[in-house]
């Protein structure tokens, strides 16, 4: 058999190859058969017409020569152009360039005032963004709870332990009050001297976010005291006040004070060091 | 009107693309069936050690047995009685909770002592690590290997989330650390594997306490962590869970190469440069 | 095929179509294969289309909680925002769902991967030059509005991993001087995670975007089809035709093979290579994360530079200069710049203002083959330094080793790639052999040495007389060619076709 009598058979042998699969991928839906058997029939049905239609494709490009189009090379005939330039410059109102100028003046003044209801967009705005990011929602006595809401007692981390802490009665959402408790032992630790009080039994709290990027630095090595954020891997050493080691970060993690209360659990004596998170042009520790 | 012009070697050049095509075809087929077949051949979770054989009541005989592989296996690092050396840490706080979790987990014994412990598949079979395990527990004082039941998973969930996803990954897949280290992958261990490992924090990891997680949330983890290894791939091969490094790369070196070749067959390749010279292939 | 030409017909007495339709079927498309990359992104954008609108049935874009009650086991019974817990239940209960929902996902990598490798190739071949500065600025700007609607898209199932990237979204905003943080606050309706970042993302990811993309695509086809497509030189090809094979049936079979091989490799992708697991990565909960946490490659490129950039900060009269703004938004800037003006770029270093139909070869522009593959080979690397996790596990080295590696790679590898392009792209030239494999290395060495004039102009871009016709049509005072008259009862003379192949016989 020539070729020429063989190839379009195998065309329509893959158009109804289409067929076939369209109707398995109608009986795959109907039946319930799963992602795979719908994906691979309406996958295959695609295929088959794919095929079908290279095979037919080639077929006729056996017999279609190349062609040749011209082109249109150059710009607008000079006549057309000037045709057109006049048309749009020839107006009979004096002193149009004025009109003009005003005219965009007033479009760009509607625009301009336009943008100010954008401003509806930031619905909670009652206190100004540098504010608004400096603070968190700390103070002096509040307890320091789990992410289950319990209160935490220093003794409730080993030595290496870590724990994700957050205030008594916070929305969680409050992302920048986050705080990772670290318990080391505490002759290891080398902290300045004003900060050595806030440490309580060798816990000590850091805030949670990366001073990089914003991401929560919740990896914790044990063995080499170091915290990583696992956006862009900087590392905080614990033991130091969380200065980063190495990474991106160039600022350490704000440190919380902490203290204990009457019945032995974790409070905070105030606000984070600096403002916790990422740092921005009105950033101010 | 356009014109043809003559184009003699295209029927030539057509079968042989035909050809290709059909490679590439298979080439295809191939290529998603073995990415199929790879999902399906993730196997089940090897169960070898169960937590009941390890806590096995101590028999003279185990003792005996146990002693002699911690002679004959351990005792060059860790010493005749456990005591340590410079070679390996004392054992006299390790109790039969670490014992259990470094045998079982392929970590112990390290084949020299510059290695590494790894997790693989142990070294002994169930019995011999039941007896090194009642060994140790009489070398010192130490956790008891606990008793995990199953717990509410919904709750081990979140857990999970807050206290252990940031180095393991929520997938449990386990991911880098820093100074080289890897979290490892939590797919195959068992219920008490991971209950033993929050509490003693092995490597680099943060032990957590009895205080900070109970019984109870040790159990939810653990339990989830079980679910997580359940077929939970709806959508094919599970890409190792990674997320996006991985289904980067399929985009870019299955994919794409893939669509590049279509249209190598579907289109032609330029043509030679100067009249006269010979045609490019 | 008599009921749809009659059909045809009747449509004609009421709006005459058979010029224009006689025009469009004899419009010849080049046959080289590498013109079809375009093509796969056209279709791959045609599917996302398709399987958002189904995605957008069931799909919802709040951040509201709500009781998740389908049939994914671990989170039964769990509160969670409206748009994770629908993501799930769209792949676990809606039954071809997953599927619609995974192939949308590879659709958009085959569609942003497909719009580089197309960018790519006009690049190295010279394409953006006169006249299709234009239509390079449309594309680039495609290729934007595509990385920021997938961005969009990934950050809409409100998941853990694209959570967190919001978050590095946010605070990437927060660092652009002066206006930052009051940009970011305005963005996310409060400070991170603000109450509206997922309903606005929606509206941006399925009608803004989408929109605009597809009016943008209409601008880009509109100048192919009036300024033709070029054309790899060759016997009877030139500045003033186009060679190929016409749109009817020949284009029309392939091209229609194209779109379902395109339709086929995403449903098969999305039957059989699961895609962004959702609830395998649990919902996004502000203060906790997974690792690795990595973006998409086509945002990967800014996070390999996060993580690269070295710890650097700075204040200016007391105001901070963030760590994160060179990577997250200086380095963007400059490459959005850097594709919008490469043409005028170019045109000052070549020195190049003819008007070019005829596509050159790599090796026809030495500098700007290897200016390409240098930026090319550092992009590629910042995607990598995203994957670094892959690198620390497969070489063992520590986090700080192959970030230190990548750093000096990133700043060397591109250099030493470009000179190697260039001696490479020079060989060829001189030697005029077929590709890279079959130089010696005399080739090398000549090129090393060889003058820059031995470089010659590529055939039919010689200067060429028209050059003067368009010179006279910018300046119309000087004279005023006649303008042909045109039958419009004819097929247009922009389609009038001759036989140029019969030369060479």
């Amino acid at each position: 058999m020539s070729r020429q009598e063989r190839a379009p058979r195998a065309v329509v042998a893959a158009f109804a190859l289409a067929v076939l699969a369209a109707v398995g991928y109608a009986l795959s839906y109907a039946f319930d058969l799963g992602t795979q058997f719908l994906g691979a029939t309406l996958g295959g049905a695609f295929l088959a017409v794919a095929i079908g239609l290279a095979l037919w494709s080639s077929r006729v490009e056996e017999q279609e020569p190349e062609y040749v189009e011209e082109r249109e090379l150059s710009a607008s005939p000079g006549r057309q152009w000037s045709a057109f330039e006049e048309a749009l410059t020839t107006q009979p109102v004096p002193r149009v360039k004025v009109l003009w100028s005003m005219f965009g003046l007033a479009v760009a003044a509607i625009g301009g005032s336009l943008l100010f209801p954008l401003r509806s967009m930031w619905t909670r705005h009652d206190i100004s963004p540098d504010i608004r990011l400096s603070r968190t929602s700390w103070s002096r006595g509040r307890a320091l709870v789990t992410e289950e809401g319990i209160r935490i007692r220093p003794e409730d981390l080993d030595f290496g332990g870590v724990l994700p802490a957050f205030p008594e009665d916070d929305d969680l959402t409050n992302v920048d009050a986050a705080t990772m408790l670290v318990r080391v032992r505490p002759q290891e630790l080398e902290l300045p001297p004003e900060r050595r009080q806030w440490v309580v039994d060798g816990v000590v709290a850091y805030s949670r976010l990366c001073t990089h990027a914003g991401c929560p630095v919740g990896l914790y090595a044990d063995q080499y005291a170091e915290l990583l954020c696992p956006c862009h891997h900087s590392v905080f050493d614990a033991l130091r006040g969380a200065l980063p080691v190495s990474g991106p970060a160039a600022r350490p993690l704000p440190q919380l004070p902490i203290g204990r209360d009457g019945d032995g659990f974790l409070v905070a004596l105030g606000d984070f060091t600096e403002p916790t998170g990422a740092g921005w042009w009105g950033y101010d520790a | 009107m356009a014109y043809p012009t003559p184009s003699p070697s295209r029927p030539r050049r057509r079968r042989a693309a035909e050809g290709i095509f059909v490679l590439a075809l298979l080439a295809i087929a191939l290529a998603l069936t073995t990415v199929a077949w790879d999902g399906d051949a993730e196997s089940p979770p090897s169960q070898t050690v169960a937590a009941a054989q390890a806590v096995a009541a101590s028999t003279q005989d185990q003792f005996q047995d146990g002693e002699r592989v911690f002679l004959r296996d351990c005792a060059f690092c860790h010493g005749d009685e456990g005591e340590g050396s410079e070679r390996g840490p004392s054992l006299e706080e390790a109790g039969p909770a670490a014992a259990h979790f470094q045998l079982t987990t392929g970590r112990m014994p390290l084949r020299s002592e510059e290695d590494e412990p790894e997790p693989g598949p142990p070294a002994y079979p169930p019995q011999t690590i039941d007896a090194l395990v009642t060994y140790v527990g009489t070398l010192g004082r130490g956790p008891e290997v606990p008793e995990v039941l199953q717990g509410d998973a919904a709750r081990g969930r979140t857990l999970f989330l807050y206290n252990c996803a940031p180095c393991h990954s929520s997938s449990g897949t386990g991911m880098i650390l820093p100074a080289g280290d890897v979290a490892p992958e939590l797919s195959d261990s068992t219920l008490t594997q991971v209950a033993e490992a929050v509490r003693l924090g092995p490597g680099s990891m943060p032990p957590f306490s009895e205080r900070h997680l109970d019984k109870e949330q040790v159990d939810a983890i653990a339990t989830y962590v079980q679910q997580l290894d359940q077929d939970q791939n709806p959508g094919g091969h599970p890409l190792d869970w990674i997320g996006p490094i991985y289904e980067g790369s399929v985009a870019w070196l299955l994919a794409l190469p893939l669509l590049v070749l279509v249209i190598r067959l579907l289109g032609r390749r330029a043509p030679a440069r100067r009249p006269g010279s010979k045609e490019g292939p | 095929m008599r009921m749809v030409l009659r059909g045809l017909r009747r449509f004609d007495e009421r709006l005459p179509i058979a010029s224009m339709g006689r025009s469009a079927l004899a419009k010849v498309f080049p046959d080289h294969w590498s013109f079809m990359l375009g093509e796969i992104a056209l279709y791959s954008f045609m599917i996302l289309v398709g399987t958002g609108v189904y995605l957008s049935l069931f799909f919802e874009p709040t951040t509201a909680e709500r009781l998740y009650t389908g049939s994914y086991e671990p989170l039964r019974g769990e509160l969670l925002s409206g748009a994770y817990a629908s993501t799930v239940e769209l792949s676990w209960d809606v039954r071809g769902g997953l599927l619609m929902r995974q192939a949308h996902h590879w659709a958009a990598h085959i569609f942003i991967g497909a719009i580089v490798l197309h960018l790519a190739r006009i690049y190295f071949t010279g394409m953006f030059r006169k006249p299709r500065e234009p239509n390079w600025t449309v594309g680039v700007t495609m290729l934007l509005l595509a990385m920021l609607n997938a961005f969009a898209g990934y950050s809409l199932p409100d998941d853990l991993l694209s959570g967190t990237g919001l978050h590095i979204f946010y605070s990437v905003t927060l660092s652009i001087p002066v206006v930052g943080a009051w940009l970011a606050f305005l963005v996310f309706g409060g400070d991170f995670p603000g109450t509206a970042i997922i309903e606005r993302l929606y509206v941006g990811h399925i009608l803004l975007i989408p929109v605009l993309i597809g009016v943008l695509i209409s601008v880009h086809l509109f100048f192919v089809i009036r300024q033709k497509h070029t054309h790899f030189a060759g016997p009877g090809r030139s500045n003033a035709n186009v060679v190929g094979s016409r749109m009817y049936p020949t284009y029309t079979l392939r091209t229609l093979s194209l779109l379902f091989f395109v339709a086929a490799t995403v449903f098969l992708l999305g039957a059989f290579v699961q895609i962004n697991p959702v609830w395998i990565f649990g919902e996004f909960e502000t203060a906790t994360i997974l690792s690795p946490s990595v973006a998409d490659w086509y945002v990967g490129w800014i996070e390999g530079a996060l993580r690269l950039f070295p710890p650097l900060e700075f204040t200016v009269f007391g105001y901070l200069i963030a760590n994160q703004f060179w990577a997250g938004i200086a380095l963007p800037l400059a490459t959005v710049a850097m594709l919008y003006a490469w043409p005028f770029v170019d045109r000052k270093i070549t020195g190049d203002r003819g008007t070019h139909h005829v596509t050159g070869r790599p090796r026809d522009c030495p500098l700007r083959t290897a200016i390409g593959v240098a930026v090319l080979t550092f992009y590629t690397l910042l995607v990598c330094a995203a994957g670094q996790e892959m690198l620390v596990q497969y070489f063992g080295w520590s986090i700080g080793t192959v970030r230190a590696v990548l750093r000096v790679l990133v700043l060397v590898l591109p250099v030493i790639n470009g000179m190697i392009a260039y001696v490479l792209a020079r060989a060829l030239l001189r030697s005029e052999k077929e590709g890279v494999l079959a130089l010696s290395r005399k080739d090398l060495m000549l090129s090393w040495r060889a003058d820059r004039r031995r470089v010659e102009p590529m055939e039919g871009q010689s200067p060429r007389p028209r050059t003067d016709d368009e010179e006279r049509g910018l300046h119309p005072a000087e004279t005023t060619p006649e303008e042909p008259e045109r039958d419009l009862s004819e097929v247009p003379s922009w389609i009038r076709s001759s036989r140029t192949g019969g030369r060479t016989e």
